[in-house]
């Protein structure tokens, strides 16, 4: 197998996306990064089974055509769609919390809340 | 805070790039995965009647998890709702958007072939490429793009927002309903019922085309109400 | 190298550009391009369904999203009455030197800005049931109550009292005393009876009508132009003492000041 191909490249994505969710401090910066993770791990899903002379799963022809493995198409194309509405969710706890402490700062939010729980 | 900083980005860096070359050396390329997706080919135009098979998979041979990812996503449009629509500020300061030509003029050209492709691709979903969520989404930006050119409360005056938001449980519950019908006739739930038709036309793969234009609707639904309420909480862009 | 491979390639450089940036925007962008590249190779991988869903999403949508909640996020909230030069309402906008002062402060604090006016008597209320974070308008700090905070003068004034005994009755019977400076411009054009106390800006602006008919009395002692807050507002009281010092060291506040009343 090729070094380059999608399942070592949504790996390195996912190690990227790992370490800007750990390294950066702002909070709307660590949802992308989740995005990120999210994204590589549906590539990885994605190119798992496929072939270099693969062609789209649409069946106009009996099966003497190559066609790609469908199974993870169909798991990934929800998945899309509801990562979705869920970062949706997620950010409007973010607006919420920014609201709440007038900053993106995760460290300074942690900060506040200590502040506030020890009286 | 500076010196503490450095060790974890380095840290983090090593633990991370360690994990990832452990992922890469690990993977094994020469895997068995191959049999489920063989069937699914040779024999899923045959059960299904449907061209595009990634449709098949997710609206026959698999329903189940569909409908469990669609109740996922009502759950989650709720949840923006619920916490947004606490969040109402004191007073409804109405921001008149500038209104810019270009973009008006854009949306203007743009929504109804834009819409024309979110339809083309529900109802064609089991043919060619698209489907359901594909369909749903793409009228959902041309949506986004008219919000954006005439300003999301115009756009939502335009239907009655509280009949909308309910109509998109009841699309949960009716594509249970058809999901159950199967039993009446003394069948297992979730077996399609609707005959396959001929392979490449539109009255094709049973039940197929309904759970499309049922899910297109729904994410349609969905992706405007979030739109919607972000655009309420955070003003008009 | 094939196509599909030269995108692979490009994906970690520009997932590793969008996250790395210091603007908040220019990273959410950044993440647009990212998903955008990402659905052309979702193409390249034979997933043609699977790439329309992730260009219509990540392209469109997620960025739309993001930009909404990257915004300013929420509000200070000033009240005060309308007063000539300071804060005063000009078509759909607001001018005047502490609405400027204010502006920049907002800006600071990474908020937007909000005016409501109310009348002058209300605004202590509004503070206090903690309806607004700041009053302004042309509010002289031996006026008002003992709690709230108050701000180091920004702006020397003067207190001038109007009175008037004779001629015509106000117009409309005042249940209550409050009233917006408008409304006492107005009672002064149609030469009506009553007392009002102004500062020097409101009286800058009466003193242009005819006042024939009213004795004009200058209250001795040295005012000054504040700003008023709630009791338990120390922390922004304090970043705004901090802004009105670090503008008075500097000398925005002597050229704000020129720019507005000379």
């Amino acid at each position: 197998m090729a070094l380059i191909n999608g399942v070592t490249i949504a790996i390195v994505l996912f190690g990227i996306g790992l370490l800007g969710l750990i390294l950066r401090r702002d909070l709307v910066i660590k949802l992308l990064a989740l995005g990120l993770v999210n994204g590589s791990t549906i590539l990885c899903l994605v190119s798992l089974n496929a072939r270099v002379d693969g062609v789209a799963p649409i069946v106009h022809s009996p099966a003497s055509v190559p066609y790609v493995d469908p199974l993870p198409h169909a798991l990934v194309l929800s998945a899309i769609v509801i990562n979705f509405a869920i970062l949706a969710l997620a950010l409007v706890f973010v607006m919420l919390l920014v609201e709440r402490y007038h900053t993106t700062d995760s460290q300074r939010i942690e900060h506040e809340i200590e502040g506030e729980r020890t009286p | 805070m500076r010196r503490s900083s450095r060790g974890i980005i380095i840290t983090a860096s090593v633990l991370v790039i360690c994990f990832c070359a452990l992922l890469v050396m690990m993977f094994d390329y020469h895997g068995a995965r191959e049999e489920a997706g063989v069937t699914y080919i040779t024999k899923g135009t045959i059960d299904t009647g449907a061209a595009n098979l990634v449709s098949a998979i997710y609206l026959n041979y698999r329903l189940f998890d569909t409908l469990f990812e669609l109740l996922v996503f009502s759950v989650a449009v709720l949840g923006v709702r619920f916490y947004l629509a606490q969040q109402r500020g004191n007073e409804e300061e109405v921001t008149r958007i500038p209104e810019s030509q270009v973009i008006r003029t854009s949306a203007d050209l743009l929504f109804p072939p834009i819409l024309l492709l979110g339809i083309y691709l529900v109802l064609f979903g089991h043919l060619s490429p698209g489907g359901g969520f594909s369909g749903g989404t793409v009228a959902g930006t041309g949506l986004l793009l008219c919000a954006v050119a005439l300003g999301a409360d115009v756009v939502g005056r335009r239907f009655h927002e509280p009949t909308l938001e309910r109509f998109e449980w009841e699309i949960l519950l009716a594509i249970l309903l058809l999901a159950l019908i199967p039993v009446l006739f003394g069948r297992l739930p979730f077996t399609d019922l609707l005959p396959r038709g001929r392979l490449g036309s539109l009255a094709s793969g049973g039940s197929i085309l309904i759970y499309n234009a049922l899910i297109g609707v729904k994410v349609f639904i969905g992706t405007w109400v979030i739109i919607h309420y972000f655009v309420r909480h955070r003003g008009e862009i | 190298m094939t196509s599909q491979q030269a995108l692979l390639v490009l994906l970690p450089f520009i997932a590793a550009f969008g996250l790395t940036r210091r603007r908040r925007f220019t990273a959410v962008i950044g993440m647009g391009m990212f998903s955008l590249t990402l659905s052309a190779v979702y193409l390249l991988l034979n997933a043609p369904d699977v790439a329309i869903t992730e260009a219509a999403i990540g392209a469109a949508l997620v960025t739309f999203i993001y930009v909404l909640a990257i915004r300013k996020t929420g509000r200070l909230v000033i009240v005060g009455d309308e007063a000539p030069g300071l804060l005063e309402r000009e078509g759909d906008r607001i001018t005047g030197l502490e609405q400027e002062i204010l502006a920049g402060f907002a800006h600071h604090l990474g908020l937007d800005l909000v005016v409501h006016f109310l009348p002058r008597e209300e605004v202590e209320e509004a503070l206090l049931r903690g309806e607004a974070d700041i009053a302004a308008g042309g509010i002289v700090h031996v006026d008002a109550e003992d709690r709230l905070l108050k701000t180091q003068g920004h702006l020397p004034t003067g207190l001038f009292h109007l009175t008037r005994e004779d001629a015509v009755e106000p117009k409309q019977t005042q249940e209550t005393e409050w009233i917006y400076f408008s409304d006492v411009l107005e009672a002064i054009r149609a030469q009506e009876k009553g007392a009002y106390t102004l500062d020097l800006a409101r009286f800058i602006a009466v003193s242009r009508l005819d006042l024939s008919g009213y004795a004009v009395e200058r209250l001795p002692g040295s005012f000054s132009y504040t700003f008023l807050l709630p009791p338990d507002r120390e922390e922004l009281h304090k970043r705004l003492s901090a802004y009105l010092d670090h503008l008075r060291q500097n000398g925005e506040l002597d050229g704000m000041i020129r720019r507005y009343f000379s």
